[in-house]
């Protein structure tokens, strides 16, 4: 059983860890440009603000499996292969972006008005104001959202068995629920919920240390 | 008087006829047979005719179900039936008590190996990856196609729900990888082989027979079959429906009509 499950907790890392640093990489950017280019905020750009709005809502809409064949093109351009482990993480990378757009924008709309509006005041320039105000103010909340983000991801792992994605979900589904090897399953699903709580309680921690400021 | 002389003749005549049509009739042993539409119902009445010169007068009668057929044919309302395959017959038979068997099977909607890089699978390289669905029901059969060739051995027993760490030998040391049924066909290319059903190969404009390296046929469990009640396997009339069923003019027809969709499996 071992020689089923090690080789797929491995897999299971490292297809959330990178997807969590691509997904952030595409998505926190993303979150940015839809809190400054709002109505009313520093870099206002309403019509730009409902179409990238829009863009990231449709990709959220896109049912994941779907989504994983979709991108055959893109992982075929960037991993030279559209399955396995690797090739998973293009779709897990781009289901997850707009997940972090969203969960960004709410933390750093949580920055209070009348900072940014101060910063302003002293001259600050946009990009000053979202390196020195709005990221450093929503950190404690950017760090949960992340937490969020990796949780979520572990969970879309599990349906990456569809492209030979592999990991602990599709261990558990292939041959614990389908096969009904349930020592397998429950093995599998243990393991997962160590990670899952585990993730938490570190980004728990983290969180509240970069809170005390 | 007249009239009741020509009416007694008439009454005698139709009654003679009718007598000689009954007597006639019992020298035809009957055959009730449940089936599915397609292809099931078309290779059945092909094979209608054939039969009535032989004694047997087949009567067709088409379900849309996969329940009804079984139940009926266990209860004695239905002679034979052929809609199923092997591992569907066993688990009914096991799940509602039924007494029927397999009398033999016809043909099959096969699973076929494909590549888009290998012609036949003696070029198969050493360490090839093969692609297989990833569901249990159609994955155990792709590893069953591949045992059928000799590209690997399976642990004695696991039969179709066997999964790729049930292979004990593997001489080409052949990689899996277990893939949603549905894509298999569009990441060919990313593989050595795929193992495909068929109507997701036809989808995708592959042929089992013009493009498979290897196909199901007869040995795979997955073949439909007409099935009997247990113990009338041997009845001469039943011998003769499997006969016309496996002939080859139901060969011809099947290879002329489906163009590799289904083939025979006898």
């Amino acid at each position: 059983m071992a020689g089923l499950i090690i080789p797929s907790l491995l897999e299971t890392i490292y297809m959330v860890s990178v997807s969590t640093v691509f997904s952030i990489l595409l998505g926190f950017p993303l979150g940015v440009l839809l809190v400054i280019t709002e109505k009313d905020n520093i870099w206002e750009k309403p019509m730009f603000n409902k179409v990238l709005g829009g863009i990231i809502n449709v990709l959220r809409s896109i049912p994941f499996i779907i989504l994983m064949i979709i991108v055959f093109p893109i992982s075929k351009l960037i991993v030279g292969k559209t399955i396995g482990t690797t090739a998973t993480i293009v779709p897990l990378s781009i289901a997850a972006a707009p997940f972090v757009a969203r969960v960004m924008e709410s933390s750093l709309k949580e920055t209070p008005k009348g900072v940014i509006e101060s910063s302003l005041a002293m001259g600050a320039t946009v990009p000053q104001i979202v390196l020195k105000v709005l990221i450093p103010e929503s950190l404690p909340s950017i760090v949960s959202g992340i937490t969020l983000t990796i949780i979520n991801l572990i969970g879309y792992s599990a349906m990456a068995g569809a492209i030979g994605g592999g990991g602990l979900g599709n261990l558990a589904i292939r041959f614990g629920l389908y096969s009904r090897k349930t020592d397998i399953m429950i093995a599998s699903i243990l393991l997962i919920i160590l990670l899952v709580q585990g993730i938490q309680f570190l980004g728990n921690k983290l969180s509240k240390l970069v809170n005390k400021k | 008087m007249k009239k009741v002389l020509s009416l007694a003749l008439i009454l005698v005549l139709s009654l003679s006829l009718l007598i000689g049509c009954s007597s006639n009739s019992t020298e035809l042993e009957k055959i009730k047979i449940g089936v599915s539409p397609e292809p099931h119902a078309k290779l059945v009445e092909l094979v209608v005719d054939d039969l009535k010169k032989e004694g047997v007068e087949v009567e067709i009668v088409i379900f849309t179900d996969y329940i009804t057929p079984n139940l009926s044919l266990d209860s004695g309302e239905l002679d034979a039936n052929f809609f199923q395959h092997e591992p569907y017959l066993n688990n009914h038979v096991a799940e509602e008590g039924l007494d029927i068997v397999s009398l033999g099977k016809v043909h099959i909607e096969p699973m076929a190996l494909y590549s888009n890089k290998y012609k036949s699978v003696d070029e198969l390289p050493d360490g090839a990856t093969i692609s297989i669905p990833n569901d249990t029901v159609n994955g155990g059969r792709a590893l069953l196609l591949l045992e059928a060739n000799g590209l690997i051995k399976l642990k004695e027993g696991v039969g179709v729900n066997a999964t790729e760490v049930d292979i004990v030998e593997n001489p080409k040391n052949l990689k899996f990888q277990a893939l949603e049924a549905a894509i298999l066909p569009v990441t060919l290319d990313d593989v050595d082989g795929a193992v495909i059903n068929g109507n997701y190969a036809l989808e995708a404009g592959l042929n089992p027979v013009k493009d498979g390296l290897i196909v199901e046929g007869g040995e795979s469990p997955y073949a439909n079959l007409v099935a009997v009640k247990a113990g009338q396997e041997n009845e001469d009339k039943f011998v003769k429906l499997l006969k016309a069923l496996q002939s080859e003019k139901v060969r011809k027809y099947i290879e002329e009509t489906y163009q590799g969709a289904v083939v025979p499996a006898f």
